[in-house]
């Protein structure tokens, strides 16, 4: 009997929606299993950790790994299936650049137990037990994994073969992909993005662009966009000048801006930094000719009062693996 | 052949801080680096000489130049490269001597620091690319658009140098504010004796054939960029041809007038009559619209008296030229603030409160009173005291936040013109501040407080001023008590933009500092080039400003015209110029108002286009782009991190 090739996907800390983005190709899904053995994803089966340790190397034919590494478990993880596999790819925001767990690398990891087990308002028991890697019970010791000091991306822990950018990657962006691999299609060079365009947002948006001059930053729920124009120079933070392409301009279709989910464009190193020089020369703050500086600053600050969260709008997804990384934490 | 690098001891200066035979045994161990040559002294000739040699010989794809700043010999050693034959921007320089012997005493460190910056200088020279100059026809006719002192200087400069110039003046004379002026300060000549020379050889001297005089015209339209600028410029008929003598036998049959405008309403002309007495070019011009034909009526009072068959034609219609120019010079002179909106201090609500320029007409030999200024002032009233407000609108945050230049030599040259005619008359002078630069300004101001008749005023706020009618006289208010007298008051308003200056600039590009003024280059070292490549500044259309300084700015705009823009010639591109990938290129736009040279497009898809002639490579769009789209040649984001990557290993 011919064995068809093992196909595997992974979560580490992820919320799940890359799962269901992959079921989301609908009856697809068969072709998948025609052409793949689909033996290991926790989320939807029950493989143990010990029978992919008992495979030989390579012997997985492609892993999509979901999620940001962000305890032990994560990295032995990410270790093994890179062992175990002949393909990598490090699939949707999180396993790409650290995603929404990334933004955890902005406080310690005794600021996020104390806020999670000490401080949280819903609480009962303020005083309760941290978890820990050991806890003594009657009945035994009870183990945890490692909470880790930082999140990590995939990338920054094994070498990873492919990236699929999104959060998560839209459907028919994952099955352009598995579909090429069924076909047999190259997959272009090591290290590629797959399933996300060359240009940014703004090339599928359809919106119409007249100047980039922001006079005023809004947050979204305080104005009712204009159906037609570019939202970033409604005022809104629209991150698709800054975000690859290949969603399809989704958000900015439905009058949402783009928040920057499939990640920086070809080119850009850092996507927080970019948007912080591109609102540069956006941010109309009056002919800068011979403004006296004091002033300048001071309207510089008005302006800017309109994000108050800077490092969560601008680096939503991709602050672990951005140059910046985070905030040193002790 | 891979990287070839060459470590310059600079006689000493360097090798004595950076041992060089570490220095080298190190760098022969960086990946990439085929040899490492040491050279005494490289930017002297003999090391010139065997740089060249050597890259001949030895053919390397890229150079690193450990030696001294790129500030001091990047261009000497390019030209080196280039006679070598390898691409001179495959080269990077390290700097080893300013960055490094010079401020590291400690020789171990400077070894390790030198050995880094090499490092990097060898990351980023590996990604550099083989770049070409690009050359362009060029026109190397040019535009001057303004004849007052500045572009009639200009004008003249650029035809002696042998080019064509297309010479456009808005209104029906040229020579601007000198030729309505009695005298010109410091030195009391007569202003339109002054420039009449200048007017002459425009007019008709040795190089006047070269030069195209339009007056009574205004550029509509400019496209294109330096070296092949399309222009379009309206005509307006003037319907009197260049036949016409000057004789003026139209003027006394005509039987329509209008208040003079060019004598500030103070006089009338006759629907065909010469602006002033003297003005040139020596044509009067007809003012259709007050012509009685435009009501229907045949009259051809003016046509019969004329001596010339055809000189004057009813049927002119104007026209519209395009012409073609390399270069263009604005040179439209600038304006004074409208001084009723200082209710305070009278104008145009109380009788014999003037402004300078009318007063400058009053006295002036060809304006309205025929330079005769009596005892009476134009209301009627003896003239014994006249108050001159200085500052007006200036120096005020709330209006012009700056000093206009001119109007306190101009007021004391009002001084000295108002005792020459009328010795026993009073002169009261209101000031904010006393500004006298140069080698003229002093004495003359000095000269006029010597005078037992000269009495001068300190204010600091305009709007303690109040000028009010008492009876016969003028009463000068400064905070309620009246400090002055006087039969006539003069205000010497700011000097502001032209009307033109925003829908010019904005026709080219040219943007206006915050003042509302041209923007210059630098305010310092390049006065009179705008930020558009090929346009140029001069006269008061760029700052306030007086003769002296317009007229020295024409010549340098002539000058820098004739140096850049050879006839016949060519211009080169440098290739470190930004460029867009235009399959990547998304159209968000964020990169169309950051170029300060203007050298960004929008494209028919909304994409942007960069105009390589007029990019100097600044680099502030590669900033920009949020896409990572444009790249800056010779400084991509790959080389720039190889260079810190480099430095950090
Ligand atoms: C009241 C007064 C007195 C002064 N007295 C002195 C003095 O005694 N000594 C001294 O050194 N300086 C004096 N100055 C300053 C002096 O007048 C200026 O320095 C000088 O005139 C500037 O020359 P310019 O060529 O830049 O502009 P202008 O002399 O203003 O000439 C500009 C020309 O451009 C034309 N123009 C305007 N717009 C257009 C357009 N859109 N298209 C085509 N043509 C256009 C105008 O019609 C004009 O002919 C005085 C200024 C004022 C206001
Ligand atoms: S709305 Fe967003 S995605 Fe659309 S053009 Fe503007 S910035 Fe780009
Ligand atoms: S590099 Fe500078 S000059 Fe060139 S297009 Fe960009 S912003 Fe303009």
């Amino acid at each position: 009997m011919e064995t068809k090739p093992k196909l595997a996907m992974y979560w580490a800390a992820s919320c799940g929606g890359c799962e269901i983005a992959l079921v989301n190709i609908h009856e697809k899904i068969f072709d998948v299993m025609d052409s793949f053995d689909f033996m290991f994803c926790p989320c939807l089966m029950d493989t143990k950790y010990h029978d992919i340790e008992a495979l030989a190397d390579g012997s997985i034919a492609i892993t999509f790994f979901n999620g940001a590494l962000r305890t032990d478990e994560n990295i032995h993880m990410a270790r093994l299936l890179r062992q175990k596999s002949q393909l990598l790819i490090a699939f949707g925001s999180c396993a790409a650049e650290g995603c929404i767990p990334g933004l955890g690398n902005l406080s310690s990891r005794q600021d996020l137990m104390d806020r999670i087990y000490r401080d949280s308002l819903t609480l009962d028991d303020h005083q309760g037990p941290l978890p820990a890697t050991s806890t003594g019970v009657v009945e035994g010791n009870l183990t945890l994994p490692e909470f880790l000091p930082v999140v990590k991306t995939l990338g920054q822990v094994v070498a990873v073969d492919y990236s699929i950018p999104g959060c998560p990657p839209e459907s028919h962006q994952v099955w352009n992909c598995v579909n090429a691999v069924i076909q047999g299609h190259p997959l272009g060079a090591k290290g590629a993005i797959l399933g996300g365009g060359r240009s940014t947002v703004c090339a599928e948006c359809v919106r119409t662009r007249t100047e980039k001059k922001i006079r005023t930053l809004y947050r979204t729920y305080e104005i009712l966009p204009d159906a037609e124009t570019c939202l970033l120079e409604q005022g809104l933070l629209c991150m698709g000048v800054v975000t690859r392409d290949g969603c399809g301009g989704l958000c900015p279709r439905v009058n949402m801006p783009c928040t920057g989910c499939y990640g920086p464009p070809e080119g850009v190193l850092d996507q927080g930094a970019k948007m912080i020089s591109a609102l540069g020369s956006m941010l109309d703050l009056e002919d800068a000719g011979e403004v006296n500086v004091d002033d300048y600053a001071r309207r510089m600050d008005v302006l800017l009062e309109g994000i108050p969260d800077l490092a969560g709008t601008l680096y939503k997804y991709s602050l672990a693996g951005s140059i910046l990384g985070g905030k040193r934490t002790p | 052949m891979g990287v070839g690098v060459y470590f310059c001891t600079c006689g000493g200066v360097i090798s004595q801080q950076v041992d060089a035979q570490s220095a080298c045994a190190s760098i022969m161990e960086i990946p990439g680096v085929s040899y490492v040559e040491t050279i005494e002294f490289m930017c002297a000739e003999e090391g010139k000489d065997a740089l060249e040699q050597d890259l001949r010989r030895k053919k390397p794809k890229q150079v690193v130049i450990a030696a001294c700043s790129p500030r001091e010999h990047e261009n000497t050693f390019r030209r080196v490269l280039a006679r070598g034959e390898v691409n001179p921007y495959c080269m990077q320089m390290a700097n080893i001597r300013e960055h490094v012997a010079w401020v590291t005493t400690d020789p171990r460190q400077a070894l390790t620091k030198a050995v880094s910056v090499i490092r990097g200088a060898l990351g980023r020279v590996r990604r550099h690319e083989s770049l070409v100059p690009e050359s362009l026809d060029v026109c190397s006719d040019v535009l001057v658009i303004g004849a007052g002192p500045a572009g009639l200087k200009a004008a003249l400069g650029l035809a002696k140098g042998g080019r064509k110039v297309t010479l456009v003046e808005k209104g029906p004379v040229i020579g601007g504010m000198p030729v309505r002026m009695e005298s010109v300060f410091p030195g009391m000549e007569c202003g339109s004796c002054m420039v009449e020379p200048l007017l002459d050889d425009i007019l008709q001297g040795q190089h006047a054939p070269s030069i195209t005089l339009l007056t009574l015209a205004e550029v509509v339209d400019v496209a294109g960029y330096f070296g092949n600028f399309l222009v379009k410029i309206e005509r307006k008929p003037r319907y009197v041809s260049k036949g016409c003598i000057g004789c003026g036998e139209c003027v006394p049959v005509c039987g329509v007038s209008e208040k003079n405008p060019f004598n500030c309403g103070m006089n009338q002309r006759q629907a065909i009559d010469f602006p002033f007495a003297g003005a040139l070019p020596n044509l009067p011009f007809l003012n259709m619209e007050l012509c009685v034909r435009s009501r229907g009526e045949d009259c051809k009072k003016c046509q019969q008296a004329c001596p010339v068959e055809n000189a004057i034609d009813f049927f002119d219609r104007g026209e519209t030229l395009e012409v073609k120019v390399g270069a263009i010079v604005l040179a439209i002179g600038s304006r004074l603030e409208d001084c009723s909106i200082f209710p305070n201090l009278g104008y145009g609500k109380v009788e014999d409160v003037f402004t300078s320029f009318e007063f400058e007409r009053m006295l002036a030999h060809n304006g309205p009173l025929g330079g005769e200024l009596g005892s009476v002032t134009p209301g009627g009233r003896p003239l014994q005291t006249i108050a001159l407000i200085h500052c007006v609108g200036s120096m005020d945050s709330r209006y012009r936040d700056y000093c206009s230049e001119t109007c306190c030599q101009n007021a004391f040259k009002f001084n000295h013109e108002i005792h020459k005619l009328l010795p026993e008359a009073q002169v009261v002078h209101l000031y904010r501040e006393l500004v006298a630069p140069g080698k003229g300004g002093y004495p003359l101001i000095r000269q006029g407080m010597q005078s037992p008749h000269t009495h001068a005023i300190r204010y600091s706020n305009q709007d303690d001023i109040q000028v009010t009618r008492a009876a016969e006289r003028l009463d000068v208010r400064l905070s309620g008590d009246v400090v002055a007298t006087a039969d006539m008051v003069v205000l010497c308003p700011a000097t502001i933009p032209s009307v033109d200056h925003r829908q010019l600039g904005g026709m080219m590009d040219v943007v206006c500092d915050r003042n509302g003024f041209f923007a210059e280059l630098h305010n310092r070292t390049d006065a009179v080039q705008s930020r558009i490549r090929g346009i140029y500044l001069a006269g008061s259309c760029q700052s306030p400003m007086d003769l002296k300084q317009s007229m020295g700015q024409g010549m340098a705009v002539s000058g820098h015209v004739l140096a850049e823009l050879v006839a016949g010639g060519m211009i080169e591109i440098e290739p470190i110029t930004a460029s867009v990938d235009d399959q990547r290129c998304s159209a968000c736009g964020t990169c169309l108002p950051v170029c300060p040279f203007k050298a960004i497009h929008r494209q028919e898809d909304g994409k942007a286009w960069i105009n390589r002639v007029l990019c100097v490579g600044c680099g502030t769009c590669v900033a920009a782009c949020p896409g990572g789209v444009i790249k800056g040649n010779h400084f991509t984001n790959t080389a720039i991190m190889a260079e810190i990557e480099g430095v950090l290993a």
